[in-house]
């Protein structure tokens, strides 16, 4: 070997080593099983339904059940958790405490029709039998969950679903593939997995729609034949989004542990904070900025419209059981697969309401707004092979224009994401195998 | 000398970060390598038992084939590709899930139940699909409008099991393994009123 050589070949021989060395002892480190630390043995969880929606002068049974935290990775019985509903009627100025039951699985405890004839605010404190306690609204008597008195309301026969036969669409907006390029939107599919396409859109002021595309990390405007993609920070699977009257663009980030992100209409980030509870649906704007639909207590948390944004607890302190619109009034949705009851309140006062029956199972309530001086709803109408949409125009008086759109849910969106009320126009996020579009409605007209 | 030497250790280096660096790049977290196979033959088990399990690998990963999962609230094997078990990351995928949650058996023909520990990494032998043709001894079929709490959708694809039924919006909230970047947990669906998913049971809950 030729002199001049060796101390390059030593040096190139030394710096393999050093290289290799310093890489194999992070990997190594790095993939090294951790030491497993198992859970804390935590309350668990409170599952309730709220009732929301009461017949006045009629008891009202509040149900609830509890998902034991582990004490162990072990077979082992589920604990015997017990409580305590706390219940104050419109008016009075203290809560009174009414005992749960057992009943056939779950413990309730009826709420006497006395106070149902006025309306009555309620939480519940349990114990789950390992010394563990938690309430429901997490905040309590300070921001408790409520149930409106029913006492005059407009029932609607939305008759029988009559699958197939649906309304065209008077426009389609978009168009578009599924990808990652410039001319498409994100599809998140495989084997053992959901197909989930983008969660969510809002039609912005200027017209543009606005879709999260939160499979790409980013946000996709539609305006005039042109898409606009801004990158945003998204790190859960799916999500919702909303889009405020200045322009605002809130994200709810349905991870782990939700967040709710909001963007300047150029995508930068305005603010960020975590949600108070673990599981959400649904981003909307009301009067005072963005509110959020949270599980387990289904209240309206807001989360507030500017800098710095509101923390988890001022969340929770400021919870409401409706969802505030414009004019101080709210809106309240509770349904069941054989009725749907809607009403706009105001306060403990219930401006308006309606029930509504069918022949057919009801799903999921995807809209209820104010529309005119009534409400436009979208409900789904199913059977066991079947599925529709109906929208519905609600008056006064009763119904005044409905018909039947095809779900188009071949990929999924937030659950009730798929629809967006604008002025007289009605939207709707479809899906297909080749991409997504979005479809939009005229409402008004006859039945 | 000095610049030779110095010359030789740059391209050495090199040559070893790419080298060793490229298939490292590559590496998971390797969270399977703590799992186990712990598992106990038990009865009776009953739909709440059921439910308070499942509910233990809620914010935990989500892992196509995988089947083990540690309870911290924390998906320990972000981002992983999907449809690849070689990166043995952290959670089931949404059939092992519901196999490992029914305490179900790997003997198809036996319908009785069996404790899979957190930690055990088993994905059993169902698809999604299986489970929506109620392949099984365990596993039936049933109408979407009579399922209760801890029995299942099942779409060719995918599988949730019912956490809680009915919300105010006449939603479910299911608990599934939903995807990669979803990970594990609870969210509000509308899979009973979907064509595309049916009801499933898994049998002989003790209440």
């Amino acid at each position: 070997m030729k002199k001049k050589w060796r101390w390059p070949l030593a040096g190139f021989v030394l710096g393999a080593l050093v290289g290799a060395t310093v890489l194999t002892v992070n990997v190594v480190g790095a993939s090294a099983p951790e030491p497993v630390p198992m859970r804390a043995g935590g309350f668990g969880e409170i599952l309730h339904t709220p009732a929301l929606l009461a017949r006045a002068h009629k008891p009202v049974e509040l149900s609830y059940d509890v998902v034991c935290g582990a004490l162990k990775d072990a077979p082992g019985s589920h604990c015997a958790p017990s409580g305590s509903v706390f219940v104050r009627p419109v008016g009075a100025s203290t809560f009174v405490r009414l005992p749960l039951h057992e009943d056939d699985g779950l413990l309730s405890a009826v709420v006497p029709a006395a106070a149902v004839s006025v309306g009555f605010d309620y939480y519940v404190v349990m114990d789950n039998g390992r010394r563990r306690t938690a309430r429901l609204p997490a905040a309590g008597a300070e921001a408790p969950q409520h149930v409106w008195a029913l006492r005059d309301w407009t029932t609607v026969d939305v008759g029988a679903a009559r699958f197939g036969r649906t309304r065209t669409p008077s426009a389609v907006v978009g168009g578009i593939s599924w990808g990652r390029g410039d001319a498409a939107v994100g599809l998140d599919s495989g084997r053992e997995q959901s197909r989930i396409g983008p969660s969510a859109f809002d039609v912005a002021p200027d017209g543009s729609v606005v879709l999260l595309d939160q499979v790409n990390h980013r946000l996709t405007a539609l305006r005039g034949g042109r898409t606009v993609h801004v990158p945003i920070e998204f790190s859960g699977g799916e999500g919702d989004l909303a889009v405020g009257a200045d322009g605002t663009v809130y994200v709810l980030d349905a991870a782990t542990r939700p967040m709710v992100r909001a963007f300047t209409p150029a995508g930068s980030s305005i603010a960020a904070t975590p949600l108070a509870e673990k599981t959400a649906d649904m981003i909307r704007v009301g009067p005072s900025g963005p509110l959020v639909h949270s599980y387990p207590s289904e209240m309206w948390l807001p989360t507030g419209a500017g800098r710095p944004p509101f923390v988890p607890g001022r969340q929770l302190a400021s919870a409401q059981p409706f969802r505030s619109v414009a004019d101080g009034d709210g809106v309240v949705v509770r349904a069941s697969p054989s009725e749907v009851k809607l009403a706009l309140v105001h306060g403990d006062r219930v401006v308006r309401a309606w029930l509504l029956h069918g022949e057919s199972s009801f799903g999921e309530v995807q809209l209820a707004e104010p529309y005119g001086d009534g409400m436009l709803a979208v409900v789904r109408l199913w059977d066991e092979h079947h599925a529709e949409f109906r929208v519905l125009r609600l008056g006064p008086e009763g119904l005044l224009e409905s018909f039947d759109v095809t779900p188009a849910e071949w990929a999924e969106s937030g659950s009730l994401s798929r629809f967006r009320l604008r002025g007289n126009a009605l939207y709707q996020l479809r899906s297909g195998p080749s991409g997504v579009e979005i479809a939009k409605f005229q409402i008004g007209g006859t039945t | 000398m000095r610049r030779g030497l110095a010359t030789g250790l740059l391209a050495g280096l090199v040559l070893g970060l790419l080298v060793i660096g490229t298939p490292a790049g590559a590496y998971h977290t390797h969270f399977q390598y703590g799992c186990n196979d712990t598992f106990y033959n038990h009865d009776p088990v009953t739909r709440a038992d059921a439910r308070d399990y499942a509910y233990i690998a809620a914010a935990e990963g989500y892992q196509w084939a995988g089947g083990c999962w540690n309870g911290n609230n924390v998906d320990d094997s972000p981002g992983d590709p999907v449809e690849d078990p070689h990166t043995l990351g952290e959670g089931g995928d949404c059939s092992g899930f519901t196999f490992k949650s029914w305490w179900e058996r790997a003997e198809t023909g036996d319908p009785w139940f069996r404790y899979h520990a957190w930690m055990q990494n088993v994905h059993g032998p169902y698809s999604a699909a299986d489970f929506k043709a109620g392949v099984g001894a365990a596993n039936v079929t049933v109408a979407k409008a009579s399922t209760t709490y801890m029995d299942a959708f099942a779409a060719s694809n995918h599988i949730g099991m019912i956490y809680w039924a009915n919300t105010s919006f006449n939603q479910d909230r299911i608990i599934e393994a939903k995807c990669e970047a979803c990970g594990t947990g609870t969210w509000p669906r509308t899979y009973r009123g979907n064509p595309d998913y049916s009801g499933v049971r898994r049998l002989y809950w003790a209440g």
